[in-house]
């Protein structure tokens, strides 16, 4: 992290563990199932992204494996709730591993902050067991004493191969 | 089975069942290769995908990997993507741009017409080394409409023109819906893979039945699907809520039979009077603007769910995409859709279709996603023995003519599109190649 981007940080009163902590956090409810807690932590005009290919511009032009905002997040998260919801049947068990924090950007004006971080995703479901892995980057926007997320996208290194059914965000 | 001779083939299929071993016998799955894969019509690709000359993309046509590719003369060559010399995959990547194609090996470089073009050290070559006959192989037949690009591996067969005039009114259906009436296949796609056969996914494109059950998941209380075009306030009706049984509307779904296993479903029923937003309404006007008010009303008055051209690719009408099936083993699938994108449409409107695809289709959307662990599951389910048939008689017998469309004609929740499926599968498997 650069000195200029540390002293900005330091101007806004957070440290490092603050964003570990929420990011730990939001980890911990996706492996509890707390779909509904974790829909919370988005803001109003919060998505959740996880591009189909690397470098992805845009959500807009191309396909997503998810591009969610805060409407489809609530459909995702209903069926997610369903009990006939097949491909969840038996339901998937998950462990989420998050690390090499950076936070890249701080915006003290907007009270926003990107947080980059490497994530590894193990799933379990029906007798198999796979592994997500890749970077993810959180835009944070403060919000009392916590942060609520603006955006949180998700580059998988695989994200352009093919996939088996996917029932629950990573 | 040993020869596939056409008897044998002939009693895995009855009138209103099939055998399991269609979905489960390795054996088979080799034959379908060749006798199916190995000379029908396949669509390969869009020519929107290879925009200028030398821009291709790679695909595979069964297990065949084909590079289609624009040469010089804006003409799209399918080429088999194997080095004639020692046979390395000559491109590795899914999409690209290239003057020449050069294998990684031994660096032989081949023209995008598939002309062997330079050896290194050539002095090496025998006195026979004949260049000409040494090109990368085309597919002996290649057939496009409306810039969708097909093509045989067989040299001989029914015409293209055979094959898809049944199903022409389909593509423009769907082209017809961009203002400038041209499609582009270059908003990425999706890719999903499963541990099943690929009919399977094949069936499941024009099977309306599946719908509340398969899918409750994706209908609230009320019995309603969520909405899935760009403008709609709710999704159809797909269960009455209070009798919990498939709505009328929904049973009164038709499906259509035209021939060479091809088939369509009729349009979901959707409040389109309601239909509104910002992105669609400005679309419409798009649309009136270029073909007038009344053929963009015609264009806009859903006709069609699915539209299935066997074996191996499908459009949606609803949330529009271009399907394609690929084979990989008697239990392994892998299918790519391609979000369309209508030219001439506003990037709002283009921007909304692909936005619910990523909901209804992709990995991890919130349709397919039940899709796939059905075909898993029934692929594990037809490994019992002691059941060998697999029921697919619902409404046979009920087809009738449809004179309009020259079509035949049941309800989308039976299932003589399924056996319109074999009984093509029966004519390109019971027949050697």
């Amino acid at each position: 992290m650069a000195l200029a981007a540390r002293e900005s940080l330091a101007a806004s009163g957070l440290d490092r563990a603050a964003f570990e902590e929420f990011l730990i956090h939001e980890a911990c409810l996706l492996d509890e199932r707390r779909f509904r807690d974790w829909m919370e932590l988005f803001a109003d005009d919060g998505t959740y992204w996880v591009p189909a290919t690397p470098d992805q511009k845009s959500p807009f032009e191309e396909a997503s494996l998810f591009y969610d905002d805060r409407e489809l997040m609530k459909t995702r998260i209903e069926r997610l709730e369903h009990p006939r919801i097949h491909v969840q049947t038996p339901p998937s068990r998950t462990a989420h591993i998050v690390g090499n924090l950076v936070i890249e950007e701080t915006d003290l004006a907007k009270g926003e902050y990107v947080v980059g971080s490497t994530f590894i995703m193990a799933e379990y479901r029906d007798d198999a067991q796979r592994l997500f892995a890749g970077r993810q980057r959180h835009r944070l926007r403060r919000y009392g004493d916590t942060f609520r997320i603006v955006q949180k996208r998700v580059d998988l290194i695989n994200c352009d191969g093919a996939f088996e059914a996917m029932a629950v965000p990573i | 089975m040993r020869n596939g001779h056409a008897d044998e083939i002939g009693k895995l299929v009855e009138p209103g069942r099939v055998h399991r071993r269609v979905y489960t016998d390795p054996e088979l799955f080799e034959l379908e290769m060749e006798r199916i894969f190995g000379r029908a019509w396949l669509y390969v690709g869009h020519g929107s995908q290879v925009p200028q000359p030398g821009d291709y993309i790679t695909t595979d046509l069964g297990r065949q990997p084909v590079i289609m590719v624009r040469h010089r003369d804006g003409s799209i060559k399918v080429l088999l993507n194997r080095c004639t010399h020692r046979g390395a995959k000559v491109v590795n990547e899914r999409k690209g741009h290239a003057q020449r194609l050069t294998c990684c090996y031994h660096g032989w470089s081949f023209d995008t017409d598939g002309k062997l073009a330079t050896v290194p050290v050539p002095e090496g070559c025998g006195e026979g080394f004949d260049k000409d006959a040494l090109g990368l192989a085309r597919a002996p037949r290649v057939g496009e409409y409306r810039g969708f690009v097909f093509a045989s591996l067989a040299v001989k067969g029914p015409s293209f023109e055979d094959h898809i005039g049944p199903m022409q009114g389909n593509i423009d259906d769907l082209v017809d819906r961009a203002p400038d009436g041209e499609l582009a296949l270059d908003a990425g796609m999706h890719r999903y893979v499963y541990n099943g056969n690929w009919k399977l996914q094949v069936e499941n494109v024009l099977d309306s039945y599946h719908v509340p059950f398969g899918h409750a998941s994706t209908v609230n209380k009320q019995g309603v699907q969520f909405a899935r075009r760009e403008g709609d306030q709710k999704g159809a009706i797909v269960v009455e809520a209070e009798k919990k049984q498939t709505a009328a509307s929904w049973k009164d779904r038709k499906s259509f039979t035209v021939g060479n296993g091809h088939g369509w479903t009729s349009n979901t029923t959707l409040d389109d009077g309601k239909r509104s937003s910002p992105a669609f309404d400005e679309y419409k006007r798009a649309l009136a603007d270029k073909v007038g008010a009344e053929r963009a009303a015609e264009i806009l008055t859903p006709r069609l769910h699915n539209s299935l051209i066997y074996p191996n690719m499908s459009i949606m009408g609803l949330n529009i995409h271009v399907r394609v099936i690929k084979p990989i083993a008697v239990d392994r699938t892998e299918v790519n859709i391609f979000p369309v994108r209508l030219v001439g449409a506003p990037a709002a409107m283009n921007f909304g279709n692909i936005r619910l695809l990523n909901v209804t289709h992709s990995a991890a959307s919130f349709v397919q996603t039940d899709d796939l662990e059905s075909f898993v599951r029934a692929q594990k389910g037809l490994q019992s023995r002691l059941t060998d048939w697999v029921d697919i008689s619902r409404g046979l017998g009920a087809e009738e003519p449809d004179r309009a469309t020259n079509a035949t004609r049941g309800l989308a929740t039976h299932e003589m599109v399924v056996r319109a499926q074999y009984k093509a599968w029966v004519g390109y498997m019971g027949e050697a190649a």
